[in-house]
C-alpha cells in the first residue's frame, strides 16, 4: 500500500517534471491559504497549485497554510513579505468583514491586488411549509418587525450575515434590530431550517441545492444579478422587488511593494491560469463560477466592496 | 425488506476487487493518520481530495469512508499507549486506557478498544442502513434549547472525572470554561480575552490543550520524580489478549457506548465528545469495581471507544439522508461528493442507489478490515512501551508537538502547548484532575452558543427551555443526577441515625 | 490568633492558587466590562464571562478557606534538573521554529534534551536519533501528505 502510494507520487513527479520543460518553466510560486487545510480558501489554493503545475505555467507551486482570525493573520504575514514577487495569497469577501470585526491593524488595501477568480451567489430560503412565498413577502415581514424574522446562516460578520443586513435595509427595515443567528457550518444552519426553528436561511446556493431540489426548502431569491444556470427556476432578489446584489467572491493578492514587472509576471500567470482547461475542469467539479477580473478593475472592485461592507457592519452594530 | 435487497446490492458493488482495494487503502491511511495527534481524518481526506479527482466516484468515496472509520480506530491507539489523545473524541479513552497501558494491560486495552469499535461500528452501520430516514426526522426536531439541555446533562456527569476533591475538580472545570471564552464570540463576532493577540482570536484548540495537559504534563511529571519514585512501565503483564474476565466486563459497555454514540452522533450538533463523556460516567456508575476507575478500569476504555465509533457512523445519517455535514470530516466528505457533481440527500438514494448502498456496504467491510488490521498490530504497539524510558518520553514529546507543527506552527500556538504542559505538570503535582479542564473547554462554548441561540429565537424568554418536551426532560434528568447523590447521602445518614 | 494561625497553618500553595483564581476572575471581569457590542436579543457576549467569573471567585475563596484547613496535598520534592532539561528542550523547539530554523532541527533539540532529562548521557547519539527521526517525519509529510512542516535552510535541500 505504501509502495503503491509512493509509486503514484513518483508518477506524478515524473509527469510534472515532463511538463515543466514547457514554457514559463521558471516561475516558482508560493500560495498562501490563510486558513487551515480543508477549508474553502485552502481548496482554492490547492486547486490553483494543481492547475498551475499541470498546465506548465509554473515550475513549482507550494501551498502554505496560515491559520487564524478569519485570515487576518495570513494577511499580516503577506504584508510583511514586502517586495516578494513569488508569493500569492488567496482571500475573499469574508476577509473584508473579518478585518473590520477583528479590528485588524492591516487591511486589504495594503496588498497588491492581482485578480478575482471565482464568485458564488448566495440564496435566501424558507422551509416549504412557510407562508412566505417570495422576496416581497419576506421583505414585508422584515419591515413590519425585524425581531420576529430569525435568520440562520454562517459566522457573524460573514457574507450570509451581511446579506441579511442588506436585505433588511433594502426592505426598509431597521438593520440594527436584525435577529441573525450564526451557526457553525452549513449543516447546523440547514438543520435549523428543516426543523422549522428559524424564519429564513442564507447560504451559498450549493449548500442548499439538494434540499431545494428535494422540495424541502423554497428559494426566496438568489443574490446574483441574473438567474443561475443550474437553477433557472429560482428568481433573483431583484425580480422579487428587493434591489440587492451580493456575490461571495474569492481572489488572489500579492505582497505590497512589488515592481511593475513583478506584478505583471504574477498577473499574467493568473490570467493564463484561468484560461487553462485544467482550471475549467476544477471549476466544474467544485461547482465554482468563473468570475475572473484582473488588474485595475479588480482593485477598484475590492475598494468598493470594502466601503460597502464597512457601512453595513456599522449599520448593524457589529462595528462601532 | 426493500432496504435489505438494496443493501445486498450494495455489497455486490462493494465486494468488487477494485472497491475492496480502495477500502483497504482507506482504512490503512485512516489508521496511520489517526495515530498522529492533531492530524485527523478531516485533514487526510482534504489532502487526498485533489489526488482522487480522477478516480471513479464510488471508489474514492469508499476510500474516504475507510479513512473516516480508520481514523476513529487509530485515535485510540495513541490515547492508550502514549496518553496523547489525538482528537477530542478519544479523550475519555485516554483516562483509563493510559493507566491500563502503564500497568502492563495495554494489550487488553487496545483489544477492547478495537473490538468495541468493531461492535459499535457494526451495530451503528446497521442503524445507518435501516433506521436512517426515521432517525433523521427525530434529529432535526432538536432545537438549540434541546442541545443546551443535552450539554447540561453532559456537564453534570463530568463530576465522574473529578477524583477525590470536588473543589479541585471544579477548579479544573472552570479553568476549562474560562479558556473556552478566549477568541471570537460565535454569535456577535466580538473578541474575548484575546488581549490584542491575533493568534488568540481563533480560540484555544482542544487538541492543543489535551495534548499539553496529558502528554507534555505527564512527561514533565514523570521526569520530576524520576529518582525519588521511578515510574515503572510494564509493557506486558499477564496476557496480551483479553481474558475471560475482560470480555465479561467489556461487552455491556460496548453496547451501552453504542447506544449513546449512534443517536447523539446523528444529531446535527451532537458531536462525538458528548457521548464519550456520558459513556465514561455511566460505566463508572455501573461498574462493579468502582475503585478501579482512575487506576485503569477496562470498562472506561470499552464504553467511550464504542461510543466514539458509533457516533462516527451516526454522523453519516444526516450526511447521507439530508446532505447535512455535521463534523469536519463529514463536511469534507460532502465536498468529495460534490466534486463528482453528486449531492447527498433524499434524491441521491433514488438516483444513485448503487453508489449510496455500495458506500454503506463498504462501511461494513471497512469495519471488518479494521479489526483484522488492528488486532495483530496490538502486539507490535505494546512493544513500543518496552522502548527505554528516555527515548519513549522523548518520542512522546516529538509526537505531541508534531500535530501542532503540522497544522498551525506559530510560536504562539507552540507556546500555549508548552504552557498547558507546565500547567498539567503543576496540576498533577497538587493532585488536580486534568480531564475536567478539557471537558470544560469542549462543552462550555457549545453550551453557551446553544443557550444564546435558543434565547435569540425566543426573544429572551427563558421558558423556552422548559416548554419543549425534549429539553425539559433532559434538564430534569440533569437535575436528578445532580441532586440524587446528596439525597441518597441524606437518606443513609437518616437511616443511620434511626438505627 | 489569626496571625499565629497564619504562621503555623496556612498552606502556601493553596493560598497562591486562591489568589491566582481571584486574579483570573478579575481579568475575565475586566475584559467583559470592556465589551461594547451586545446581542439584539437574548444573552450578549458578556453573560458567560460573568458566569465564569462568579465561579472563579467562589473557587478562589474556597481555596483561601482550605489554605487554613487541610491545604493541598503535599507533593514530594521535584528533580529540578530533569525538569529544566525538558523545559529547555521545549523552549528550544519554539525558538527554533520562531527563528525559521526548521522542523528537523527543532525536533532534534527537543528529542535530545528530553532524553537527557530522563537521564541519558549519550547526548550525541540522541542528537543523531532525533535528527533522523525528524527528517523521516518531515519527508513522509512532505511527500505523502503534501503537507509542508515548517521548513528552514536544511529542509529546503530536500524539497
Amino acid at each position: 500500500m505504501l509502495t503503491s502510494l509512493l509509486k503514484r507520487g513518483a508518477i506524478v513527479a515524473i509527469a510534472v517534471a515532463g511538463l515543466s520543460t514547457a514554457a514559463f518553466a521558471q516561475l516558482e510560486l508560493k500560495i498562501m491559504a490563510p486558513a487551515s487545510p480543508g477549508g474553502g480558501w485552502d481548496g482554492t489554493a490547492r486547486s490553483m497549485q494543481q492547475a498551475l503545475m499541470a498546465s506548465g505555467i509554473a515550475k513549482s507551486v507550494q501551498v502554505a497554510n496560515v491559520t487564524g482570525a478569519g485570515g487576518t493573520i495570513g494577511l499580516a504575514q503577506l504584508i510583511n513579505a514586502k517586495g516578494d514577487g513569488s508569493q500569492l495569497m488567496v482571500n475573499g469577501f469574508v476577509m473584508v468583514g473579518a478585518i473590520l470585526l477583528n479590528k485588524s491593524p492591516v487591511n486589504l488595501s495594503q496588498t497588491t491586488p492581482i485578480a478575482r477568480l471565482t464568485a458564488e451567489a448566495l440564496v435566501i430560503v424558507v422551509p416549504t411549509d412557510s407562508p412566505i412565498k417570495s422576496a416581497k413577502d419576506l421583505a414585508e415581514r422584515v419591515k413590519a418587525d425585524p425581531a420576529k424574522v430569525t435568520w440562520a446562516g454562517g459566522s457573524a460578520g460573514g457574507a450570509d450575515h451581511i446579506l441579511a443586513a442588506l436585505f433588511t435595509e433594502a426592505a426598509g427595515g431597521d438593520a440594527k434590530k436584525i435577529n441573525y443567528i450564526p451557526f457553525s457550518g452549513g449543516g447546523e444552519a440547514l438543520a435549523a431550517m428543516l426543523g422549522g426553528r428559524v424564519t429564513a436561511g442564507i447560504s451559498g446556493y450549493g449548500e442548499f441545492e439538494g434540499q431545494i431540489k428535494a422540495g424541502k426548502l423554497r428559494v426566496v431569491g438568489v443574490s446574483s444579478s441574473a438567474r443561475l444556470a443550474n437553477a433557472p427556476d429560482a428568481p433573483t432578489l431583484k425580480e422579487g422587488g428587493v434591489n440587492l446584489e451580493l456575490m461571495n467572491w474569492r481572489s488572489v493578492v500579492a505582497p505590497p511593494g512589488l515592481s511593475a514587472e513583478q506584478t505583471k509576471t504574477l498577473s499574467d500567470a493568473v490570467a493564463k491560469l484561468v484560461k487553462t482547461k485544467e482550471w475549467a475542469e476544477i471549476l466544474k467539479a467544485r461547482g465554482w463560477d468563473d468570475a475572473y477580473l484582473g488588474g485595475a478593475e479588480f482593485a477598484a472592485f475590492m475598494t468598493a466592496e470594502q466601503t460597502r461592507v464597512s457601512k453595513v457592519m456599522t449599520d448593524v452594530g457589529l462595528v462601532k | 425488506m426493500e432496504t435489505t435487497v438494496a443493501l445486498l446490492n450494495g455489497f455486490s458493488v462493494a465486494l468488487e476487487p477494485s472497491k475492496l482495494m480502495f477500502c483497504l487503502i482507506g482504512v490503512f491511511l485512516g489508521t496511520a493518520v489517526g495515530v498522529l495527534p492533531g492530524i485527523g481524518p478531516a485533514l487526510t481526506v482534504a489532502l487526498l481530495l485533489p489526488v482522487t479527482f480522477k478516480l471513479d466516484p464510488a471508489g474514492s468515496l469508499i476510500m474516504f469512508a475507510g479513512i473516516y472509520y480508520g481514523g476513529m480506530y487509530g485515535g485510540s491507539t495513541t490515547a492508550i499507549l502514549l496518553n496523547a489523545p489525538g482528537e477530542s473524541a478519544s479523550l475519555a479513552t485516554a483516562l483509563e486506557g493510559s493507566k491500563m497501558a502503564k500497568a502492563g494491560r495495554g494489550g487488553p486495552a487496545l483489544a477492547t478498544a478495537a473490538i468495541g469499535s468493531f461492535v459499535a461500528g457494526l451495530i451503528a452501520t446497521f442503524g445507518l442502513a435501516f433506521l436512517a430516514p426515521w432517525l433523521v426526522e427525530v434529529a432535526i426536531k432538536f432545537g438549540p434549547w434541546d442541545y443546551f439541555a443535552l450539554m447540561i446533562v453532559a456537564f453534570v456527569t463530568v463530576s465522574a472525572t473529578f477524583g477525590d476533591s470536588p473543589l479541585r475538580g471544579l477548579t479544573s472545570l472552570f479553568l476549562g470554561i474560562t479558556l473556552g471564552l478566549v477568541g471570537i464570540d460565535k454569535l456577535t463576532g466580538q473578541a474575548r480575552l484575546t488581549f490584542g493577540v491575533p493568534e488568540l482570536l481563533n480560540g484555544v484548540e482542544v487538541t492543543t490543550l489535551a495534548v499539553g495537559l496529558f502528554a507534555v504534563g505527564e512527561a514533565l511529571y514523570v521526569a520530576s520524580k524520576r529518582f525519588r519514585d521511578p515510574e515503572e512501565i510494564i509493557p506486558i503483564k499477564g496476557s496480551l489478549w483479553m481474558s475471560k474476565e475482560d470480555w465479561k466486563r467489556s461487552w455491556a459497555p460496548w453496547l451501552r457506548g453504542t447506544a449513546f454514540g449512534f443517536p447523539i452522533g446523528a444529531l446535527p450538533a451532537g458531536g462525538a465528545e458528548v457521548p464519550t463523556f456520558l459513556s465514561y460516567s455511566t460505566e463508572r456508575k455501573l461498574c462493579k469495581y468502582p475503585e478501579e476507575f482512575g487506576k485503569g478500569a477496562i470498562e472506561g476504555v470499552a464504553g467511550p471507544e464504542a461510543a466514539n465509533n458509533a457516533s462516527a457512523a451516526g454522523t453519516l445519517v444526516p450526511l447521507l439522508t439530508l446532505g447535512l455535514p455535521t463534523s469536519a470530516t463529514a463536511a469534507i466528505m460532502l465536498a468529495g461528493f460534490q466534486q463528482y457533481g453528486l449531492n447527498p440527500g433524499p434524491l441521491l438514494f433514488a438516483e444513485k442507489p448503487d453508489l449510496v448502498w455500495g458506500l454503506i456496504a463498504s462501511l461494513f467491510i471497512a469495519n471488518v478490515m479494521l479489526v483484522i488490521l488492528n488486532l495483530p498490530l496490538i502486539g507490535l504497539w505494546v512493544k513500543l512501551l518496552a522502548v527505554p524510558q528516555p527515548w519513549l518520553y522523548a518520542g512522546i514529546l516529538v509526537f505531541a508537538t508534531m500535530g501542532t507543527l503540522a497544522v498551525n506552527p506559530s510560536p504562539v500556538e507552540l507556546g500555549m502547548l508548552f504552557l498547558f504542559g507546565y500547567l498539567g505538570y503543576l496540576m498533577r503535582r497538587y493532585d488536580y484532575p486534568v480531564a475536567p479542564m478539557v471537558v470544560g473547554l469542549i462543552l462550555g462554548p457549545m453550551a453557551e452558543a446553544q443557550l444564546r441561540r435558543a434565547l435569540q429565537i425566543s426573544l429572551g424568554d427563558p421558558m423556552i427551555l422548559l416548554e419543549n418536551p425534549i429539553s425539559a426532560t433532559l434538564l430534569g434528568l440533569a437535575f436528578v443526577a445532580l441532586v440524587a447523590p446528596f439525597v441518597m447521602k441524606g437518606l443513609n445518614r437518616f437511616k443511620a441515625a434511626e438505627d | 490568633m489569626t496571625n499565629e494561625k497564619l504562621a503555623r497553618g496556612a498552606d502556601r500553595p493553596a493560598l497562591i492558587v486562591g489568589v491566582l483564581l481571584l486574579a483570573l476572575a478579575g481579568i475575565v471581569y475586566y475584559d467583559a466590562s470592556k465589551q461594547t457590542i451586545t446581542s439584539n436579543y437574548g444573552l450578549g457576549p458578556t453573560a458567560m464571562p460573568y458566569v465564569a467569573c462568579i465561579g472563579l471567585v467562589l473557587l478562589g475563596l474556597a481555596h483561601l478557606f482550605v489554605a487554613f484547613r487541610d491545604g493541598l496535598p503535599r507533593p514530594e520534592a521535584a528533580d529540578k534538573s530533569a525538569l529544566l532539561w525538558i523545559i529547555g528542550g521545549l523552549i528550544g523547539l519554539i525558538a527554533c521554529i520562531a527563528a525559521g530554523g526548521g522542523f528537523v532541527v527543532a525536533i532534534t533539540i527537543l528529542f535530545a534534551c528530553t532524553a537527557r532529562g530522563f537521564g541519558r548521557r549519550a547526548l550525541l547519539a540522541d542528537v543523531a536519533i532525533g535528527f533522523v527521526l525528524g527528517l523521516v517525519i518531515f519527508l513522509v509529510f512532505a511527500k505523502l501528505l503534501t503537507l509542508l512542516l515548517p521548513a528552514g535552510p536544511l529542509e529546503h535541500l530536500f524539497i
